[in-house]
């Protein structure tokens, strides 16, 4: 999308020969004809897919981009409300800390998770004994219902009787921390966990990568005498430039979309995130399905889609110029 | 080709009858009309059917139909259901008053002062409510619904500790020196003497019960402190449970109670009738209980109370007016008060004969002090009606957790809460 299109392409034929662009083929009603029919027969089993996703998705895209500007209760008349409500969000204080702890959270997760799945992958890639089983058992957090997962995980790091901080007990910390509970430790607990859930998921798109690897790369890096790190390093990371690349986008977008996760493990029961838990999505949708103000919610989710964009754009450009 | 613009066509059309659709037909060409009730919790709340049976056999021509829709997200779904203009619901419950401000502000539901007063009816009966939910001279729901907090406490672990049952004219003080000289044992056998869910509203409330504040003016919340403190010290020495712990782990209040961990607990009326169906099914340990009136601040009349209220309102959009105006004035009228007390559950219209009806339910404690506990002098809402109540909520909820989990000390958060509710208002 973001490539510019090689100029002159269409001017050479499929034997690569030059075409003269003076020369107009007039095509014939028949041929034409032909043409709009296998274009109509196209767009009709497009269609249904096209309808369904202009209804739910594409009209209310645009229409959010629109609603970021106005001041709306999803009844009432909208009326104008230029950039007021951008100038309420960077005001408000729930809205940037949820902007401070998704970029926290994504900056946390991302590597840790890349650095994990790796690991895991290449270490579940060596002809071991049990590598299938200990492969399901890596895949398994991203499989588990996550509500289920999260009362797992909120009993496991229970700040009093929890069993980790029992053995944390055991081991001489007097103060364990209180985890999920405590402002300094939320953020970190809910990293962790994303970086559980996630790395066996991404450990089988690395393992695909490094299955793609041409095994004669290593025996020339053998026959050169290069040590195991250096294989590593000169061998299997280049090669899977274009798996981690992928990795990576999905992952910074998954991170900043972040919603669920957060919602189960630190929301509690009634659902509440704090000042030191909220993130992006939340507080979106509290702007709109809590305190209707459908305006300022879009003009959240436009803020988002402007960092996911960006991000997007950056990693487009660095994974070309290299 | 005409035939790919006949499948165009038809697909078109299939889709916008999707849409056409959402206001469906509702008086039936055999002369009965029917009602539709968007209601949450319908296969666990036993007395939506009882009011429908009651009201169907008075109204022979009228059929009432439920749509849940579920507990938790009730009103979001409802309004996004209400915003498109095209509803199907003619009645509507309105779960509470943040929501019930959201659903007005919107201009979703229909005046109801014009058909009260048209029927001559005297809001009095329900004790000052009505006045509380109106918003610019009227009032746009009718409650059907009022529970208010008492204190539970389980005999049995008084009558083992062999101290007195607390009493229907409690201080603080006398509460929080209770709590303390129930506390015992450790592990298995640990009594905590009192129990505060993670609602704010279980402690938080406390302080607005001398009717000096509000608590969505903002400003100033050091009024509040005592009870924070009162509660933080009663968790230092073990006599509550830890918040953190309770939050984290989800654990809801009525276990503590059933499996009598809990000599005491701050809870609504609500918790009567599920507090019985868990005795008689077996599920509770705790059949020998008692509720006296919530403690008091020195110098406030006893039976001065938090509650809060489920109403019913009519959308703006259905074409039945008329008849779900019956329904709701049957609801949320003495009839329908007769069949929710039936059913345990405390209805919004309060008198003597109500209260007996309660009270004479099996699984009620028979003592006399329980049943004056059913006398409220004064309720204040949980949530006062206002114009930002959802946006407040948020910060009141935030810094309750703050205080409680210890994250800040009580002054801290309170000064907190002040800077943040003054922020929303501004806004």
């Amino acid at each position: 999308m973001l490539r510019k299109k090689e100029v002159g392409a269409a001017s050479v034929t499929a034997n690569g020969l030059p075409i003269d662009p003076s020369i107009k083929i007039e095509k014939s009603r028949a041929a034409k004809k032909a043409e709009l029919n296998r274009n109509l027969v196209a767009y009709s089993f497009i269609a249904p897919n096209f309808i369904g996703f202009a209804v739910f998705t594409l009209i209310p895209i645009v229409f959010a981009f629109v609603l970021a500007f106005m001041n709306w209760n999803g009844n009432t008349d909208m009326t104008w409300a230029g950039l007021d409500n951008f100038k309420y969000i960077f005001t408000n204080e729930m809205f940037l800390a949820s902007l401070r702890n998704t970029v926290v959270y994504t900056v946390g997760t991302v590597p840790l998770t890349l650095v994990a799945s790796l690991f895991l992958a290449i270490v579940l890639n060596q002809k071991i004994r049990g590598r299938n089983f200990f492969r399901t058992v890596s895949f398994f957090p991203y499989v588990g219902s996550l509500v289920a997962i999260t009362a797992v995980w909120n009993m496991l790091f229970n700040p009093s009787m929890g069993p980790i901080n029992e053995i944390l007990r055991m081991l001489g910390v007097d103060n364990p921390p209180r985890w999920i509970a405590d402002n300094n430790w939320a953020m970190f607990t809910i990293i962790l966990f994303s970086v559980w859930k996630y790395m066996g998921y991404y450990m089988v798109i690395y393992l695909a990568g490094l299955q793609g690897i041409n095994s004669e790369l290593y025996e020339a890096a053998s026959i050169d005498g290069v040590n195991t790190w250096q294989k590593f390093w000169y061998v299997t990371l280049p090669q899977l430039r274009n798996t981690t690349f992928f990795i990576l986008i999905m992952l910074t977008i998954q991170c900043f979309k972040v919603y669920d996760i957060v919602y189960m493990l630190a929301g509690g029961g009634s659902g509440a995130l704090s000042e030191a838990t909220t993130v992006l999505v939340y507080e979106i949708y509290n702007s709109a399905f809590r305190y209707w103000r459908l305006g300022v919610a879009s003009a959240e989710a436009l803020v988002l889609f402007a960092i996911v964009l960006a991000i997007t754009i950056v990693q487009f450009r660095l994974e070309k110029d290299k | 080709m005409k035939k790919t613009i006949a499948v165009l066509l038809t697909a078109l059309m299939a889709v916008s009858f999707v849409f056409a659709n959402g206001s469906s037909e509702t008086a039936a060409s055999d002369g009965t009309t029917t009602l539709t009730w968007a209601v949450w919790d319908y296969a666990t709340t036993p007395y939506y059917d009882a009011l429908i049976e009651a009201y169907e056999a008075q109204n022979p021509g009228v059929n009432v139909e439920v749509i849940d829709l579920g507990s938790a997200d009730y009103q979001t779904a409802l309004q996004i259901q209400l915003s498109g203009g095209g509803s199907e619901f003619d009645v509507v419950a309105v779960k509470d008053i943040p929501g019930y401000n959201n659903l007005v502000k919107a201009g979703l539901l229909t005046d109801l002062k014009p058909y009260v007063e048209r029927d001559g009816i005297d809001t009095s009966k329900y004790g000052g409510i009505v006045e509380q939910v109106t918003v610019d001279g009227t009032y746009y729901e009718l409650p059907f619904r009022s529970d208010f907090w008492v204190l539970f406490y389980n005999k049995d672990l008084f009558d083992a500790a062999g101290v007195p049952y607390p009493d229907n004219d409690m201080t603080f003080e006398e509460y929080d020196a209770l709590a303390r000289q129930m506390t015992s044992g450790s592990g298995s056998s640990k009594v905590y003497g009192a129990h505060y869910h993670t609602w704010r509203s279980a402690i938080q409330l406390f302080g607005i019960l001398d009717g000096q504040h509000q608590i969505t003016d903002g400003g100033d919340y050091s009024y509040l402190a005592p009870y924070y403190e009162m509660a933080l010290s009663q968790q230092a020495d073990g006599v509550v449970q830890d918040y953190a712990t309770l939050k984290t782990s989800n654990i809801h209040y009525s276990g503590v109670f059933y499996n009598e961990s809990v000599a005491m607990m701050n809870m609504g009326s609500w918790f009567i009738a599920s507090l019985i169906a868990a005795n008689n099914s077996g599920q509770s340990d705790a059949d020998n209980w008692g509720i006296v009136k919530y403690p008091h601040a020195e110098g406030v009349e006893p039976g001065t109370t938090l509650g809060t209220i489920t109403a019913l309102a009519i959308p703006s959009s259905t074409n039945e007016k008329d008849a779900a105006w019956e329904f709701v004035k049957f609801v949320c009228g003495e009839q329908g008060a007769e069949v929710l007390a039936s059913t345990g559950n405390f209805p919004a219209v309060t008198n003597e004969e109500i209260n007996n009806i309660i009270a004479s339910m099996d699984g009620f404690p028979q003592d006399e002090a329980s049943k004056e506990a059913l006398n409220v002098a004064q309720l204040y809402l949980e949530m006062p009606l206002h114009d930002k109540s959802a946006e407040i909520e948020v910060v009141l909820n935030e810094y309750h957790d703050q205080i409680m989990t210890g994250n800040m000390s009580v002054d801290e958060g309170l000064a907190e809460m002040g800077r943040r509710v003054d922020q929303v208002l501004a806004n």
